[in-house]
């Protein structure tokens, strides 16, 4: 994939999660597209330079928000999340082949380094200035860990 | 980056007008939130790729970093409002509730 291509494939898949998260008639898919949608606009970001700003539309959109929409969404009873394996794989798996695509995109483009080579005597998120696509897999399970914890504690209390 | 700055702001502003007119179409009060979501995320990339185009875009990641704040702290206060709404007429449809109220 060229350089040209990629922000027209970062717009158009941003647009495209989005038409899913606000056509779609169920709230849970809803909020995985949107999840999906806040994670594109922090690669968008990251891939432009802005490592900071990408981790902190993450850490924001893709975490918190979404785990407070997902918190509210259950509160309300106005959908069911059948968060079993299934869902799961639908949260992680498209997300490890997008970080993957990006990963073997800038190893093609020659910016990526070998993940070995990271330099620990960094800070502890020095990764998040370094812009490793691979890396951002590491939020991508901590998001996702939050957001079945948060559904397997509030779906036992009904 | 030329190019890469016009698709970009496209997006943007494609994202902040689906946002709009979905904020006014929805009923649902979650998707209500969401839409509102997806109008932040069409300005902060606007922002962003306005900035693009120069040597230094500190100024335009400011204001992105002012927008992302400001859009969680917005969405965090609705989301309370939509739950005690919720508790009070146990229901989150737009039309019901203005039914209910009266």
């Amino acid at each position: 994939m060229s350089n040209e291509l990629v922000p027209i494939f970062l717009g158009g898949a941003l647009i495209a999660s989005v038409a899913v998260a606000l056509l779609s008639r169920r709230v849970s898919v809803s909020l995985i597209a949107l999840f999906y949608a806040s994670l594109i606009l922090g690669l968008t970001f990251t891939f432009y330079g802005d490592a900071l700003l990408g981790l902190v539309t993450m850490v924001t959109f893709a975490g918190a928000v979404s785990v407070l929409l997902l918190t509210v969404i259950l509160i309300t009873g106005e959908s069911s999340l059948p968060m079993g394996a299934k869902s799961v794989g639908l949260l992680l798996i498209p997300s490890a082949g997008a970080v993957g695509a990006f990963s073997i995109l800038a190893v093609l483009q020659g910016t990526g380094v070998a993940p070995t080579s990271i330099d620990t005597s960094l800070s502890a998120m020095a990764f998040a200035w370094s812009n490793r696509p691979w890396d951002l897999l590491v939020l991508i399970v901590v998001f996702a860990s939050a957001m079945v914890t948060v559904v397997n504690l509030l779906g036992k209390e009904k | 980056m030329l190019g890469d700055q016009t698709v970009l702001i496209a997006t943007g502003t494609a994202l902040l007008l689906i946002g709009i007119s979905s904020i006014s179409v929805s009923r649902n009060l979650v998707k209500s939130i969401m839409s509102f979501q997806v109008s932040v995320f069409g300005a902060n990339l606007a922002l962003f790729s306005s900035g693009l185009g120069y040597g230094s875009h500190l100024l335009s990641d400011t204001f992105v970093l002012l927008s992302i704040l400001v859009g969680a702290s917005v969405e965090a206060v609705g989301l309370a409002v939509i739950v005690l709404v919720y508790r009070r007429y146990g229901t989150l449809d737009s039309d019901e509730i203005r039914r209910l109220r009266n």
